[in-house]
């Protein structure tokens, strides 16, 4: 679907001082797609962003918004509005008009710009706050403030710079269900850039996961989560067993000291491998039945499950089940082919 | 005589206005900063101050009311506003009625104060205007030339202010390096210096600095990303300037304007050397009346009135900048 792309960065590469920050960024964003950045802190993700909202230009490579290049327009004359890391609200301007900023420097009518903040501000559940001024605000109004100065302008991308990192915990799950059902509501395309898997998989339609500067994987949260690409990315989303191993042949993967039957091919014979685990793929069985055992060295509860390692001898298995077994208790671990997942190692950065 | 001292209307007319802004974009200011309080001082620094600034403001205000005799009078404030109070007063006492065609009043001290006061504003104007952009480029992110120009504004502040100054006559002297290479080049010489514009420039020069650090301390501490946000949400650069960035920077301005205005109104010895005695400002003035006629009643009258235009502007920067942002020079 070639036209339904709005932005695509084409080789992008950036360097600061000499030191390679993004390499051969390779990244299209359809049409009211929610995408997502997702990788550790320095990664890039920034620096992505500031890219495509003309901040930074690349060293090399093409940023294309609807099919035209715009690696030479200033931020003003782009069609995309950013929600900054830091809110960046105007101090000397109160709540109102730093929502009206925009379409003040559009030249746009009073009444429609004073019909417009006021949706704005139903939109962000902050009506009555217009006069206040933004530093009496909390982090999380101040927040939805900088969404809606973006948001005013009808921008056909927003991007989104870890917008919910100040907040607490639960302001922060309440947010990201607001912002996605935001988008969906507006039919806006956003980006959004975060360093936390779960708050990727919530929210998005398309996660690329980042690191040192490289893009790893890209695909929707299921695919990424059920098969990651290589141990960091299944490291990085979400809880995980990672072992090496060898493939036999295929179908069939050694590692613990064990033969599991699994579902994979292709990767040779006798070929040494990465094998992910999630926690919760782990099942607790008899000792006499299980593919390898162990000991359980600790038990911890979690709220919904209880999370125990357990230590098979070489290895130690992080487990997640909803019975408990006592701790120093012998156990038996199984895990069924198709919660196998098999990945090439890991080639180290150059 | 002393030349340049009386003021064409516009020139009272371009100061009215222009006070009348800096006290809005204060007022402006200070209300934003309204609920800020100013952290107590210090003991020591308590000390230190009554010290080294009460005490002699006492001993100043004691001299200007008292006469030689240290009896109390206002005489010395008279003395001020006429400056020939003592002479026309002898006359009234040996004519008596028919002395009061011979008395004229003395305006010799108000309007040194006035052309002060106006060469204060010029000086403060022509600071703004060159320190601003000065103050802009070198807080930029993107200029590499930026903390090259810093330095290049704080090495001439190591010199003395007398040398400063009277580097600037070496090079604008009738026989100075300006004039002797216009000779070397062919021209007739020119007269650069004894005159209101040399002494100006080297007001300039000396307190260029002080318009700029305040401005650029605020500026170079600015969040970054609010120009970013103001450019993407459709600011080209001048409206990013206008919009966000200046109104951002007022408290630094202000900071600024105080502490160029200050010591330019209590000027002296530029006009000296640079004015070549044709000009002479209230400063000199002071130093005149201490110094060389020795009449140190008169002298406190007018350090106390200087000092009162001083205090005032001083109440005015400490409101408008209770954190001291606008640099540490404050
Ligand atoms: N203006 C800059 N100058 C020099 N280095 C920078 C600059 N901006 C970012 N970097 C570097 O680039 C790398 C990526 O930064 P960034 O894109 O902000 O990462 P992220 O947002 O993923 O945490 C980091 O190592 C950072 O130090
Ligand atoms: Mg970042």
């Amino acid at each position: 679907m070639e036209e339904a792309r709005l932005i695509s960065l084409e080789n992008v590469h950036k360097q600061f001082d000499g030191v390679t920050v993004l390499s051969d960024i390779n990244l299209y964003i359809r049409k009211k797609e929610f995408v997502t950045l997702l990788g550790p802190s320095g990664c890039g993700k920034t620096t992505t962003l500031r890219i495509i909202g003309g901040f930074e230009t690349a060293d090399s490579g093409r940023v294309l918004f609807d099919g035209q290049d715009i690696s030479g327009l200033p931020p003003y004359k782009r069609r995309v509005n950013t929600v900054f890391q830091k809110y960046a609200l105007f101090p000397h301007l109160n709540v109102r008009d730093n929502i009206a900023f925009g379409l003040k420097i559009k030249k746009t009518p009073k009444d429609e710009i004073a019909r417009k903040v006021d949706k704005m501000l139903d939109l962000v559940n902050l009506q009555g706050y217009g006069k206040r001024s933004v530093d009496s605000l909390s982090g999380g109004q101040q927040q939805r403030i900088a969404i809606a100065r973006a948001l005013v302008n009808e921008p056909e991308v927003l991007l989104l710079d870890e917008p919910l990192g100040a907040l607490d915990l639960k302001l922060r799950k309440e947010m990201q269900l607001e912002l996605k059902a935001m988008q969906q509501r507006l039919g806006i395309t956003f980006l959004y850039v975060t360093h936390d898997q779960e708050e990727a998989l919530t929210m998005s339609d398309t996660i690329v996961v980042m690191r040192g500067g490289r893009i790893l994987q890209i695909g929707t949260p299921k695919s990424i989560y059920d098969e990651p690409k290589n141990a960091f990315v299944a490291d990085f989303i979400g809880e995980s067993n990672i072992f090496k191993g060898t493939m036999i042949r295929d179908e069939l993967v050694r590692f613990c000291g064990a033969e599991f039957p699994c579902v994979d091919e292709g990767f040779g014979e006798d070929a040494p491998v990465d094998v992910v685990v999630r926690p919760e793929d782990v099942l607790l069985v008899g000792e006499d039945v299980g593919q390898v055992t162990g000991v359980v060295k600790s038990v911890l509860f979690k709220g919904v499950h209880y999370e125990m390692m357990i230590d098979a001898g070489h290895s130690i298995w992080k487990v997640h089940a909803t019975t408990m077994q006592p701790e120093g208790s012998r156990v038996g671990l199984s895990v069924v082919p198709f919660n196998i997942h098999i990945m090439r190692p890991m080639q180290e950065e150059q | 005589m002393i030349r340049n001292l009386t003021l064409p209307w516009w020139a009272w007319i371009l100061m009215g206005l222009c006070l009348c802004g800096f006290v809005a974009l204060v007022v402006i200011t200070v209300r934003r900063n309204r609920g800020m309080k100013r952290s107590l001082f210090a003991a020591p620094y308590t000390l230190w101050m009554i010290l080294f600034t009460v005490l002699p403001v006492l001993l100043i205000a004691y001299y200007a009311f008292t006469d030689a005799n240290g009896a109390f009078t206002l005489d010395n404030f008279r003395n001020f506003w006429d400056s020939n109070y003592e002479s026309n007063k002898v006359i009234l006492e040996v004519m008596g009625e028919d002395g009061a065609a011979y008395v004229t009043r003395g305006t010799v001290n108000v309007d040194t104060l006035v052309y002060s006061l106006w060469m204060a504003f010029q000086c403060t104007l022509i600071c703004l205007i060159l320190g601003y952009p000065a103050a802009l480029f070198m807080a930029d992110r993107h200029m590499k030339l930026g903390s090259t120009l810093v330095v290049l504004f704080i090495i001439p502040m190591w010199m003395n202010f007398l040398l400063r100054t009277i580097a600037w006559m070496s090079l604008l002297e009738d026989s100075g390096l300006i004039n002797s290479f216009l000779k070397a080049l062919g021209f007739n010489g020119v007269q650069l210096m004894y005159n209101s514009g040399a002494v100006l420039l080297g007001m300039v020069y000396n307190f260029l600095p002080f318009m700029v650090f305040p401005i650029y301390t605020v500026l170079n501490k600015m969040d970054y990303r609010l120009s970013e946000a103001a450019a993407d949400l459709g600011c080209n650069g001048w409206q990013t300037l206008y919009k966000v960035t200046m109104p951002l920077s007022v408290p630094g301005v202000i900071s600024g304007i105080t502490m160029v205005f200050m010591p330019s109104v209590t000027t002296f010895f530029i006009p000296r050397v640079l004015g070549g005695g044709n000009t002479m400002m209230f400063g000199d003035l002071i130093e005149s009346k201490f110094l060389t006629e020795g009449n140190w009643n008169v002298g406190s009258a007018l350090s106390l009135i200087m000092m009162v235009l001083i205090l005032i502007s001083l109440s005015i920067l400490r409101k408008a900048d209770p954190n001291g942002e606008g640099g540490g020079i404050a």
